[in-house]
């Protein structure tokens, strides 16, 4: 009886394996299993999806999905691409692992044989899926990865499948060093960064670059780890210093409580940071101690453009949407028109097509840059995080646009 | 010198939290003999169960932790017997022990990302955040609820175990467990107690974690910390989780504090490995023969 228990077991758990291996990592997969022919050829366009759905980024991630969801929809509704072909999404949890997203990007290529890929939203994972994208000869439109690395190796060259709609992290702390120096008039600054982040590195190398070239100087630089809850040893060294404006880059939920902890302690310099910090919950956990910070973002969310999408998010899904809605239905529609362009669903021609377009989106203008894949010349946003006295809730108020020269 | 007391303060605050979460680990570990990797689990949902305490039920503070560790120490009861129970019963070796463990945590951690949600919830204020300052140094209110309370609850638990019955009993069983039982001792008893106390611990380190921090469900992940603090305190010792936790936490923030941030877990670790190296069984270690 013990026997036939144990094999039971058995063949149970390679069923199940047999199952996961088909339907993708941890995510719901929208078609594309049970081994069809590959989505070029068939009936379909088949595009894929990689990001965040649990985890630290889940927010964003699930946000990222399901907006593009919602435009395939409203695109197979209004009559599909190349002449009445339908869309269909196959989108693949990363879990905030660079590790899971090449495994994902693999089997989109090779499984699933989607023609291009949106996403990820992170800079790590985006690096990671380089060499694969590269020798399957599929583009990935990154939406709101920031390392300058995706785009332009360490040789300066530009890798050929990496592409994005975002601005860069030495522009992020270029923007971040230039305003500061420059409209706030501040002399002295302290950064507290996150030692394993590439994203955190990056930001603060080019804050420090511009503020320091602007007469600036750097009073205190200290790490932690992404994990960590607490950073009182790091503030109470900055306080020691005495700067005027503390750099955050980094995300919400360390923003959150790091920013909470410097007031504890009596740091009453001004806060910055960057597109990181945006987040549904981050005035619920820390509205009180970031307000009157400055934040580098990619867009306001009172520009009368973003706002028909806006609405059509919340009629569908019920909550307001964050930064990733945005950006990916700009990669979105920079893709459409990229397959529009190329005439065939085939991987290739699309990569040639994404820097022949341009594309009107809720963001900005986007031409991608035949040497750099990036967005060219487009400013960012400064927002300063008020309490608006009347709504009785904190909210970013737009200051200017401000772009910097790299 | 106000910054370093500034800094003794924050080593100090941040060593309590390890110092009860390390204690529930020490705890079964000394009957037991096995590392109960799930007590992170039962942490995290700690946790939740006072942050729901609090918003569903709208009790009072002291009532919502109350109810925390019941809920935290019926979870650990519960994961005792379907975990590890049936192992006991068939006297396995100790790796399955910590396999049942490890997979106990991580069904744990994913069952809460399921349902409840991966988003952080934050716990509403219940004490002013406004610290008090003395001159320079400023110390957080929750700060000194918290290391009153696990004070307090720490008191508790070694009287329990020191002048109580059940606490003679659960002495006896760490020295040996056959022995006891043939002296009349119910061990299955005696472990459900373990349990339930070490569960009861862990549901407050929870809630204190959650309200001074946030909730989320990898907060299991940092009782890593607390485990290693543990092993460095001496495993099977309870005055040992607490004193290598309280070492533990001035070690880092000293680290972080006057060497270099970047290299805080470096530096922690690294002395870690020198104090086993050179005491194999911790700082207050008790030298017992490996029972497996």
């Amino acid at each position: 009886m013990k026997k036939k228990l144990t094999f039971l077991l058995a063949i149970i758990m390679i069923f199940s394996l047999a199952f996961t291996g088909c339907s993708g990592s941890g995510g719901d997969s929208g078609g594309g299993n049970g081994g069809d022919s590959g989505g070029d050829s068939g009936d379909t366009v088949k595009i894929g999806w990689i990001g965040s759905l649990t985890g630290d980024q889940a927010p964003w991630g699930k946000c990222e999905s399901q907006t593009v969801e919602m435009l395939i929809e409203q695109t197979n509704a209004n009559g599909g691409v190349l002449g009445g072909r339908m869309l269909e999404l196959v989108k693949y949890d990363t879990k905030n692992d660079p590790n899971e997203a090449v495994n994902a990007v693999k089997r989109l290529v090779s499984q699933d044989k989607v023609c291009a890929i949106l996403g990820p939203n992170a800079s790590a994972q985006a690096l990671a899926i380089t060499n694969v994208l590269n020798s399957a000869h599929v583009s990935d439109i990154a939406t709101v990865a920031t390392n300058p690395k995706i785009t332009v190796n360490d040789k300066g060259e530009v890798n050929p499948y990496n592409f994005r709609v975002c601005f860069t992290d030495p522009y992020q702390g270029a923007v971040a060093g230039g305003y500061a120096a420059d409209v706030l008039k501040y002399k002295k600054a302290a950064i507290l960064y996150d030692v394993a982040s590439d994203y955190s590195q990056g930001f603060m190398q080019y804050f420090i670059e511009t503020f320091e070239a602007k007469g600036g100087t750097i009073v205190a630089q200290e790490a932690f780890k992404a994990g960590d809850t607490d950073f009182r040893p790091q503030l109470t060294k900055i306080k020691e210093a005495d700067p005027e404006v503390i750099l955050m880059p980094y995300y919400y939920k360390e923003v959150a409580l790091s920013a909470n902890q410097a007031r504890e302690l009596g740091i009453t310099a001004t806060l910055m940071g960057g597109d990181g910090w945006p987040s549904d919950n981050l005035f619920e956990m820390a509205g009180k101690a970031i307000e009157g910070s400055y934040v580098v973002n990619h867009f306001d969310y009172n520009d009368p453009e973003v706002i028909p999408l806006t609405e059509m998010y919340i009629e569908k899904y019920g909550t307001t949407p964050e930064i990733n809605c945005y950006m990916v239905h700009d990669a979105y529609g920079v893709l459409l028109a990229a397959i529009e362009r190329a005439g065939i669903a085939d991987s290739q021609a699309i990569t040639d097509a994404l820097t022949q377009v341009e594309y009107k989106g809720v963001t900005g203008t986007i031409t991608l840059g035949e040497d750099t894949h990036d967005p060219v010349g487009k400013e960012a946003a400064i927002q300063q995080i008020k309490f608006n006295t009347e709504k009785g809730e904190y909210e970013y108020v737009f200051m200017q646009k401000y772009g910097t020269q790299e | 010198m106000s910054v370093f007391l500034q800094q003794l303060i924050n080593g100090l605050s941040i060593g309590s939290i390890y110092a009860l979460m390390a204690v529930g680990y020490s705890l079964v570990y000394s009957i037991l003999n096995f590392s109960n990797f799930a007590h992170g689990g039962v942490i995290m949902l700690g946790a939740y169960f006072g942050l729901y305490a609090l918003n569903l039920l709208s009790l009072p503070f002291m009532g919502a932790l109350v109810v925390a560790a019941f809920a935290a120490g019926l979870v650990a009861v519960g994961l005792e017997k379907i975990a590890y129970s049936p192992l006991r019963k068939r006297n396995a070796p100790s790796l399955y022990f910590i396999i049942s463990a490890m997979g106990a945590s991580i069904f744990l951690e994913n069952f809460v990302v399921a349902t409840i949600g991966p988003t952080f919830k934050t716990y509403p204020e219940i004490f002013s955040t406004t610290p008090i300052t003395f001159g320079a140094i400023s110390v957080s209110r929750i700060d000194i609820l918290m290391f009153v309370i696990a004070g307090i609850s720490l008191a508790i638990l070694v009287f329990i175990i020191e002048k109580t019955k059940v606490g003679l009993a659960i002495r006896a069983c760490s020295y040996s467990a056959r022995g006891s039982n043939l002296m009349g001792v119910n061990v299955n008893r005696i472990i459900f107690v373990i349990f339930l106390l070490g569960g009861m611990l862990a549901g407050v380190a929870g809630m204190l974690f959650g309200m001074k921090y946030t909730v989320y469900p990898q907060i299991g992940v940092i009782t890593n910390k607390s485990f290693i603090a543990a092993v460095f305190g001496g495993l099977g010792s309870l005055p040992g989780a607490v004193v290598g936790s309280i070492l533990l936490g001035l070690i880092e923030t000293i680290s972080a504090g006057y060497i270099a941030s970047q290299y805080r877990d470096l530096i922690a670790f690294s002395l870690l490995i020198i104090v086993l190296v050179v005491k194999p069984s911790g700082l207050m270690g008790k030298i017992t023969e490996d029972k497996a």
